[in-house]
């Protein structure tokens, strides 16, 4: 998919509200440990300006191409932060199983519908690469994983 | 010297030779993935080292190191893809001799240029890492400002397009690095209210973030598979060996040349394998008989690419162990590890912990020799799991290893969050122009850059222009000159082509096989 956009403006334009993000709080802050942060925020706003500037006299493209499936990208991002979300509810072992396996499926999907054949295949698989590693982290390496719920 | 056999006896055993067998393969299984990059690789194994003492974590993660920067070659020459972005030169040649049925002598010759190229790096190391060590003693806070800048403009300049979607990175990078609590002043800065922020952002969350999620959600996005028909393995292992050994060793000096570009451009802080290989390639060709067979299958070409990346994991420890400054991408994971195990990079690495830093840099010595039995024997079958495991299966694994690696940091989900976030906003911004490199360099750097500024501010309070103190030496006026000159470097070649007096080069015809 390609988007028209500007990306020297984008650019531009997302260094000036990171820089906003972090001027803001800067009042509270003795003198040594403001000098540096200052000095790094002025030149952000600065190389953000002539992005800016740049966007409107000699802008570097004016489209973005975002390969692949939209709906995907956003639906692996979605999964991404509903994993980090759901370990914290149901423990790791139970939301990384059902995550795991949900995900695996969904992805499949963009081969050719899923059997229900193929699906119970699948559950040993899942099994033994989630039971791999997380024998290896607890067990092996001593990493308290999160049990949410069940704690 | 005594520490050096010492370190070689300590790595001379039966442990430690497992570690870097290990390390080799898992590297090269990971490296010949495509788009997980050595970075990557480091990254996501880095929790199985914090169980194992200093050396042997160390020896595990150079080993991966360099299987992995190896490994990229792999998926480069069979399916024109570049398992690492050090591998993409190799795939201007790589690729169009697999399609002539010459893979073997192709993966033969990435072989043997790698393990050459990796023994030349360690050897490198060995001979410029202590003097380097030394010269290290008389940085004080105002040149290792200078220094951190000097990395900064280059990995600015070398890693993106433009120049100024470079230095913004890096600013991004340096303001993210500034999260928690200030070195110098010790005042909490930027947490807006939230507590587990006052460590700050750890480096390896930024660094599995922003290079690992935008390829997991690129992946999905495009719902990549394997492509095991574009890539056969044809031709006999054995003559292949034989016969590339003969043409590598017969005429020595594209080999010679491409590990002396390399160990140069590796000694740069922030330029990395993909930078070291295009170089040598470039030059490879220039200095050929035969430039016009480049891109067309040229075994040159691979042994360019390949010779230069490997010295380039051993090489750009230099300026890592001796000023702390990440010569690559993959070497800021090492020191994380050297920072976890309280080893400070610099002059002490040398003496008091001269064993374990020697230990180290001999291991990487054996990786690179462990490279030809694993690489030749295993590569057939690496080539069937890596091309062959299904995407739907690969992804969710990568995303589950790396939220357990990011957990395992520090037992904290704000950390997985953080990880996540930035991985996010890393692929968007990379959509824009914002590359990851700069950003993780800004980060490196950024702290380095600080103490320096700070440190130097304050013993110059009484002077009347304070500023002037960071060009109060010749070493840090030939640092600031050198800042100068590698920004003046990078904008200049832009400046003569727009005003004409320089004409476009046209890349395109030169690089497409």
């Amino acid at each position: 998919m390609t988007l028209r956009l500007n990306t020297d403006f984008a650019a531009g334009l997302f260094g000036l509200l990171f820089a906003a993000i972090l001027w803001f709080p800067r009042e509270s802050m003795g003198r040594l440990s403001i000098i540096f942060p200052r000095a790094i925020l002025v030149i952000t706003v600065a190389l953000s300006l002539a992005l800016i500037v740049k966007a409107f006299t000699k802008p570097a493209a004016r489209e973005v191409t975002i390969e692949g499936n939209p709906r995907r990208l956003l639906m692996m991002i979605a999964v991404l932060f509903a994993w980090w979300y759901a370990i914290d509810l149901l423990g790791f072992l139970l939301a990384t199983a059902i995550v795991f396996f949900g995900l695996t499926w969904y992805l499949a999907n963009v081969e050719g519908a899923v059997s229900g054949r193929r699906l119970v295949q699948w559950v040993p698989i899942v099994a033994v690469l989630i039971g791999v590693f997380y024998l290896a982290f607890t067990e092996v390496l001593s990493v308290r994983l999160p049990t949410g719920i069940w704690s | 010297m005594d520490m050096l056999l010492e370190a070689l006896f300590s790595i001379l055993t039966l442990e430690g030779l497992v570690t870097i067998l290990c390390g080799v393969t898992a590297g090269l299984f990971i490296g010949a993935l495509p788009g997980l990059t050595a970075t990557m690789a480091l990254a996501v194994l880095l929790p199985f080292t914090f169980t194992m003492s200093p050396l042997q974590g160390l020896m595990a993660l150079g080993a991966v190191y360099m299987g992995a920067i190896y490994g990229g070659a792999f998926t480069a020459i069979l399916i024109n893809t570049p398992g690492t972005p050090s591998s993409i030169a190799t795939t201007f040649d790589g690729y169009p001799m697999a399609r002539q049925g010459r893979a073997y002598e192709a993966l033969a010759a990435a072989t043997i240029a790698s393990v050459v190229g990796g023994i030349v790096g360690v050897a490198f190391l060995l001979l410029l890492a202590p003097p380097l060590a030394r010269l290290a003693v008389v940085f004080g806070p105002a040149e290792m400002f200078w220094v951190a800048l000097l990395g900064l403009t280059l990995v600015a300049s070398l890693s993106s397009g433009s120049l100024l979607k470079g230095l913004l990175g890096g600013c991004i990078g340096m303001l993210l690095s500034t999260i928690g609590v200030s070195p110098i002043g010790g005042e909490t800065r930027f947490i807006f209210g939230i507590p587990a922020l006052q460590g700050g952002i750890a480096l390896i969350v930024a660094l599995i973030g922003l290079f690992v999620v935008p390829e997991l959600i690129s992946m999905a996005a495009q719902g990549r598979g394997a492509l095991p028909e574009s890539g056969k393995l044809q031709g006999g292992a054995g003559s292949a060996i034989g016969r590339m050994g003969r043409h590598i060793f017969g005429k020595p000096i594209n080999l010679i040349r491409s590990c002396i570009i390399g160990q140069i451009i590796a000694i740069i802080p922030g330029a990395g394998g993909n930078v070291t290989s295009l170089v040598a390639y470039n030059e490879a060709r220039r200095f050929s008989r035969d430039p016009a067979s480049f891109g067309k299958g040229n075994v040159d070409g691979v042994i360019a690419s390949e010779s230069s990346n490997n010295v380039m994991v051993a090489g750009s420890m230099v300026p890592l162990l001796t000023l702390g400054i990440p010569g690559a991408p993959p070497d800021a994971i090492i020191l994380g590890v050297l920072l976890m195990h309280g080893l400070r990079p610099g002059l002490d690495l040398f003496t008091e912990t001269g064993v374990l830093t020697n230990g180290f840099i001999l291991s990487m010595g054996f990786a690179a020799m462990f490279l030809l039995p694993v690489g030749l024997l295993g590569g057939r079958l690496i080539h069937r799991v890596v091309v062959k495991t299904p995407f739907y299966f690969l992804l969710p694994s990568i995303a589950m290893v790396t939220i357990l690696g990011t957990y395992a940091l520090r037992n904290s989900m704000i950390d997985v969050f953080i990880m996540l976030l930035l991985g996010t906003a890393g692929y968007f911004l990379r959509l824009i122009g914002i590359q990851a490199a700069p950003i993780v360099l800004g980060m490196i750097l950024g702290v380095i850059a600080e103490k320096g500024y700070v440190q130097t501010m304050l013993v110059a309070v009484v002077d009347p222009i304070p500023w002037l103190r960071l060009v109060a030496n010749p070493l840090s006026i030939v640092l600031a000159c050198l800042v100068v000159l590698s920004v003046a470097t990078t904008l200049l070649p832009g400046w003569l082509e727009r005003s004409g007096r320089m004409a476009k080069v046209d890349s395109d015809e030169e690089k497409s096989p």
